[in-house]
């Protein structure tokens, strides 16, 4: 029952739910997870916590990671900017340190790193700061992709009203931008081209070292929101020509509202800073940095460091068990984006004739989402699965499964198991799917419009 | 034998302690000094425009070597300098007329760090305290920002130190 983390699924769960005591002398072990819900039930708990299959809206953060903090929020609280008395100097040590520990997941200096409250903000800063700051040297145009997080593409909308031209540059089939459009688009106007390195919904990792070579030979900056990457595919800034690069702390195991931005020193890149103030991170981001969530992210960083490959084997086990389970019992599952250049934690399936929400919510002891944590309250579908062509109808059966470092065998076969039983039971309800079984081609219909 | 040596090397050690040492010093050149002299010959001279921050163009004579940090400081400038040239601040920012910018020797990185702290940067700014005067920037236009990092908003201006 243990997994080779040693966290135990049922004590997991106790912990979560803070209701069920582990016995000493139970009668059997709790085997599976279909027990543990049972065990729940006979235990009076009405709403048990559901499964977590959602690492990439959010990550649990790792024990090892709040042990780092704890002494930073009881006795090393001293402000980090404070120079005159030995509180501030233990704290601006662990600031210091898990700059470094930062720096070293990418390969950078740790003068190369300022902290954020998030990958938003590093976001904003990259992009708004940088379009600001060089366009007294005429430079007017950002480029980024179709597929960006909210946050890339608001900034960049945020640019146009500003009056600087903006390509949206559309992917292929598979989610990956075609590089040769890219040459194309970049222009002696170009300030930055923002492109992420690992997508949130549908995991399709864009090949950062072409892009990365290609912006180099172009003399314009290249930002990657790299959110979803760092700590989970290697990356090194200085190999892949990056010049930003955008960290979250939740990410990776670590706290909520703690980020970092990765700023390269040579070649130079000069960024407006969006906050004013003190001057603190190399006076690109003012403010009293919060020494436990910057330790706790320090600290989630070496983790990954250390942990990365591990993790990754582990993820790409537990994804293919997902895929293979899903696939050997029902039809008509699509997988979005490149089945191949993807991050493997990241699976989004098309289950078609299915309304996806209709699926998650039959799938209620199981935490999944259909798209993006910022955007899930919409009925619109996905503009990441309609920007890699996906008909529409099928991008709005899509769910997103998330697998991370403390997802276990038992929870994907749970998954498995009440997936396949929940979509067999929606489709035996669904008239589409029955139309499909007697061989009707729904594209030929015309519907009419209410 | 291996006492004898241990002895000796640990005399030698207080023996040194006596002896003189050396000691670094700014040449008075870089203490702002030079700037007070006037060019000794047309040749050396070097015209240099401040824009202040009121916008008046302010035109000065300067000679090949000067400072322009200093220089300014000699004429009443308000150009603050607070690390008197050490590269410990950006109180002596400028930005250079673009004309003039790509003839100035690329920036150490010391002063990259620097020009990060300064408030209002702009892709020609430069520590005035590292540009000297060549025959080259003859005529060279320098702006002071409207702040620098020791701003005051009750109308304080900062004496150069």
């Amino acid at each position: 029952m243990f997994s080779k983390r040693g966290l135990n699924l049922f004590s997991r769960l106790s912990y979560i739910t803070g209701t069920i005591q582990q016995s000493s002398t139970a009668a059997s072990p709790v085997t599976n997870v279909a027990q543990i819900v049972e065990a729940m039930d006979e235990a009076g708990v009405k709403e048990p916590k559901p499964l977590y299959l959602d690492v990439q809206a959010t990550s649990p953060m790792d024990p090892r990671v709040v042990d780092a903090m704890l002494p930073y929020m009881i006795n090393d609280f001293g402000n980090p900017h404070s120079r005159t008395h030995a509180y501030g100097w233990e704290s601006e040590k662990a600031v210091e340190k898990a700059r470094e520990q930062v720096a070293a997941l990418i390969g950078a200096d740790p003068r190369e790193i300022i902290f954020t409250s998030g990958a938003t903000e590093s976001n904003n800063v990259a992009i708004k700061g940088v379009a600001h700051f060089y366009k007294a040297s005429g430079k007017n145009h950002v480029i980024t992709t179709q597929t960006e997080h909210k946050c890339v593409l608001d900034s960049s909308r945020h640019l146009e009203t500003e009056g600087y031209q903006v390509t949206y540059l559309p992917v292929q089939k598979n989610g990956i931008i075609d590089l040769k459009e890219l040459e194309n688009t970049i222009t002696k106007q170009t300030a930055v081209v923002s492109i992420m390195a690992v997508n949130n919904e549908i995991g399709v990792r864009q090949p950062l070292k072409e892009i990365g070579e290609i912006c180099r030979k172009k003399g314009t900056f290249f930002h990657t929101d790299a959110a979803q990457a760092v700590g989970k595919i290697p990356i090194d800034v200085n190999d892949s020509k990056i010049d930003l690069l955008s960290i979250s702390g939740h990410k990776i195991y670590g706290p909520k509202g703690i980020g970092a931005l990765y700023v390269r020193r040579r070649p130079r890149v000069r960024i407006e800073a969006q906050m004013s103030g003190g001057g603190q991170e190399r006076g690109m981001r003012s403010g009293t940095l919060p020494t436990p969530l910057i330790v706790g992210l320090g600290e989630a960083c070496a983790i990954a460091k250390r942990e990365r490959e591990y993790d990754y084997e582990h993820v790409s086990k537990l994804a293919k068990r997902l895929l293979d389970g899903i696939n050997s019992k029902l039809q008509n599952v699509i997988r979005n984006g490149d089945p191949d250049f993807t991050y493997p934690g990241c699976v989004n399936l098309s289950f078609a004739y299915i309304e996806g929400e209709s699926l998650l919510m039959a799938l209620k002891n199981i935490a999944l989402s259909s798209g993006s944590a910022c955007t899930s309250a919409s009925l619109e579908p996905s503009y990441v699965l309609r920007a890699i062509g996906a008909d529409e109808d099928l991008a709005h059966s899509s769910i997103r499964f998330g697998i991370g470092r403390f997802t276990t065998e038992e929870e994907i076969d749970y998954t498995v198991e009440k997936c396949v039983k929940e979509a067999q039971r929606l489709r035996d309800m669904s008239p589409l799917w029955e139309m499909v079984q007697e061989g009707i081609d729904l594209k030929t219909i015309k519907w009419t419009q209410h | 034998m291996l006492l004898r040596r241990v002895l000796q090397s640990t005399f030698r050690a207080i023996a040194n302690r006596s002896a003189p040492r050396n000691f670094s010093y700014t040449p008075s050149r870089f203490g702002g000094e030079y700037e007070w002299q006037d060019p000794k010959s047309e040749d050396e001279i070097v015209n240099i425009t401040y824009v202040t921050r009121d916008g008046t163009e302010k035109k000065i004579k300067g000679k090949v070597g000067d400072n322009v940090m200093y220089l300014a400081h000699r004429y009443d400038i308000e150009v603050e300098g607070a690390c008197e040239a050490s590269l410990a601040c950006c109180t002596c920012h400028v930005y250079v007329d673009e004309e003039y910018f790509d003839k100035l020797p690329e920036p150490k990185e010391e002063e990259e760090d620097m020009l990060d702290l300064a408030p209002v940067l702009k892709p020609n700014s430069r520590l005035s305290c590292q540009i000297i005067l060549t025959k080259e920037l003859e005529g060279i236009k320098v702006t002071l920002p409207r702040i620098t990092r020791n701003f005051y908003v009750d109308g304080h201006v900062p004496e150069p130190h």
